[in-house]
């Protein structure tokens, strides 16, 4: 099945055969313990003639907000919150789901941050630990409280507030997102690219990982260009040639769109190496779905207007 | 946590008097006890990796009398990312060797798993490693530890301070785990064993990639707690080419051509310290894991097969754990 709309059917087929009862999605098929990530991603990949799955989906999302505003990591997490929260609000904002719940977690993500910023952890960073190579001042998100920023979580949540809409604290928001922007240009790696957090540790670069790299880059769609981002679209471009795994794939070819790149033959060879019946994992199947509908002129990542 | 000044100046004295009465590590903090009065470790010779694994992993598991019938095994291999050139992770025809040998001792069920701590794309890891055809041939099923189902557990040590973690299923369910690590200096541990190699049972979509809150906790502390609360039965260490330098992932290769059976993660990894010429009472997880998690005294383990011969240049190490190093004329221990 190479035709990529067809395969992008079997996709949004298999997503929605997957979704639970309650409008949530698990990771693995193996499971019904729903969990933000696949969920948020899944309800961006479906396409919206799916009127009753995103309705329950957008339901589900919006019940299960904790009470501070975060999104928990999956079902049974505690309500300190997680770095999926930006993902959730992003996937809400795409559905126009606005309202208290986007509001709430606005103000959770602009409270969020990476506890290298703690005047504590600066001065440990600043004198006795000078192994990892980063300025703690600029910090973006953590993947769960009283912990460090690392690129993931910060790219998700600075896709969300960019998108935001109707949120008051603009101001605040906006520093939010500098300071975030600035943590992703302190930690890009060498050459190009992001690794899960530092570009360097023990003097040595680290390698860039091709899913962070393209979420950091998706972050920074709307960013006057500068060396970080054509470095990084050209190292993604050099990971390409040689990757076949659908997440880091699926991310590669999403991410190089949104900037004008081609990926005709990245598009090709993705749907010449799936099957969406053996994609056990849901947030795979959801990226993938996404990166096959961009032939179509369909993309969930375009260009914000700051607010 | 809100922390002003005068709080971590308080916080600081009264650190720096629990000090001066004792380690605050050394203090017991188990509700477990899984050291046995004697452990037993194999050291087995191999050139190279190939499919004669297999043979070599059959004769030295008969030195262990495992009873594995009816019994679900879960192996824990090391796959970290994937880096050309790098032996960062466990080989795939050792972990396949072993997948083969626990079948052949009559497991029921006998599954792969693992969930890396930095690269968020296992399937990646696996395709680029060459994991994902090997398995593929033997039909041996593979769990994302990172995205499995998870459950609230109890932690049955408390170093780091946390009463619990969550953990897949695939590692609660399992009757019988086996520990695969690569046999690695490491720049926050000292080194990478059959204990620190259990932080991959930690599941990412919980605690992130990496899992952050086990450094901020202290890296030694949570290993002594996983291994706690996870009871690892067997190592099986792959030390046919290890790594020395600035591991886990950007140190050199180092050929010691042995793997490293034991019944026990703290023998295993007290052995593989010696094996790469650092001081294992001087390596903070396993000094406090042999009170309570296993035996790191010789004298405590039965050593079959070869003897341990300590190498006469020690492992390199980044500047930090220079202080692991025993230095001297090389010896066998027994």
């Amino acid at each position: 099945m190479h035709d990529t709309q067809e395969l992008n059917c079997a996709c949004v087929q298999e997503l929605i055969d997957r979704q639970l009862p309650e409008g949530g999605w698990p990771f693995t098929t193996v499971t019904t313990q729903w969990a933000v990530e696949p969920t948020a991603l899944a309800l961006l990949a479906l396409p919206s003639n799916s009127v009753r799955e995103r309705d329950a989906a957008i339901r589900f999302l919006l019940r299960t907000q904790n009470a501070n505003g975060s999104w928990p990591a999956f079902s049974g997490d505690d309500e300190a919150g997680s770095g999926l929260t930006g993902l959730a609000l992003y996937a809400l904002n795409g559905c126009c789901a606005l309202g208290m719940a986007t509001n709430r977690a606005v103000q959770w993500l602009t409270e969020s941050r990476g506890w290298e910023s703690h005047w504590l952890w600066k001065w440990k960073f600043r004198t006795s630990d000078r192994h990892v190579r980063f300025d703690p001042d600029k910090f973006g998100w953590p993947w769960m409280p009283e912990t460090a920023s690392w690129v993931v979580p910060t790219a998700y949540s600075i896709l969300a507030l960019k998108y935001a809409r109707g949120i008051s604290q603009q101001d605040l928001v906006h520093l939010r997102i500098r300071r975030g922007v600035e943590m992703l240009y302190d930690r890009v790696c060498p050459a190009g690219g992001w690794n899960a957090g530092n570009g360097v540790v023990y003097g040595i670069p680290l390698a860039p990982h091709p899913d962070a790299t393209a979420l950091a880059l998706l972050s920074l769609l709307n960013e006057p260009p500068n060396h970080f981002i054509t470095s990084s679209l050209d190292w993604l471009e050099r990971r390409a040639e040689t990757c076949f795994a659908p997440w880091s794939l699926a991310w590669t070819i999403l991410a190089l769109d949104a900037f004008g790149r081609p990926t005709e033959l990245l598009t090709d060879r993705l749907a010449s190496v799936v099957d969406p019946t053996e994609i056990n994992d849901c947030a795979t199947l959801a990226v993938v779905s996404l990166a096959l509908r961009l032939p179509a002129g369909e993309t969930a990542f375009r260009v914000a207007h700051e607010t | 946590m809100k922390l002003d000044r005068r709080t971590f100046l308080t916080a600081s004295l009264g650190l720096a008097a629990g000090a001066s009465t004792g380690a605050l590590l050394n203090r017991p903090k188990y509700h477990v006890t899984r050291r046995q009065p004697r452990s037993r470790v194999a050291i087995l010779r191999a050139e190279s990796y190939s499919y004669n694994l297999e043979s070599i992993l059959h004769s030295g598991l008969e030195l262990f009398h495992l009873d594995l019938r009816g019994k679900t095994v879960l192996i824990k291999p090391n796959l970290v990312d994937y880096i050309p050139g790098n032996h960062i992770n466990t080989h795939p025809l050792l972990v396949c060797a072993a997948v083969e040998c626990f079948r052949r001792l009559g497991a029921k069920n006998v599954l792969v798993g693992e969930g890396p701590g930095h690269q968020r794309d296992t399937e990646l890891v696996l395709l680029e490693s060459g994991f994902t055809e090997e398995l593929r041939q033997l039909k041996v099923p593979f769990v994302d530890l990172n995205r499995d189902e998870l459950a609230a557990t109890p932690l049955l040590a408390t170093y780091m301070g946390m009463s619990r973690l969550w953990l897949p299923q695939a590692v609660l369910k399992a009757d019988f785990i086996v520990s695969m690590p690569k046999v690695k200096t490491h720049h926050w541990s000292g080194v990478t064993l059959s204990m620190k190699n259990m932080f991959g049972v930690v599941p990412g979509a919980k605690y992130g990639w990496p899992k952050n809150i086990l450094h901020w906790n202290g890296i030694q502390e949570s290993i002594l707690d996983v291994c706690a609360t996870v009871p690892v039965q067997f190592v099986i260490a792959d030390a046919i080419v290890a790594m020395e330098g600035n591991g886990p992932l950007n140190g050199h290769p180092r050929p010691l051509n042995r793997i490293v059976l034991a019944d026990d993660p703290v023998a295993a990894d007290a052995t593989c310290a010696r094996l790469m010429g650092l001081d294992p009472t001087r390596i903070t997880h396993i000094r406090i894991g042999a009170q309570f998690l296993g035996n790191a005294s010789t004298e405590r383990i039965d050593q079959v097969a070869e003897a341990v011969c300590t190498p006469a240049n020690p492992f390199e190490v980044v500047p930090e754990f220079q202080h692991l190093r025993v230095t001297g004329s090389p010896k066998r221990d027994s």
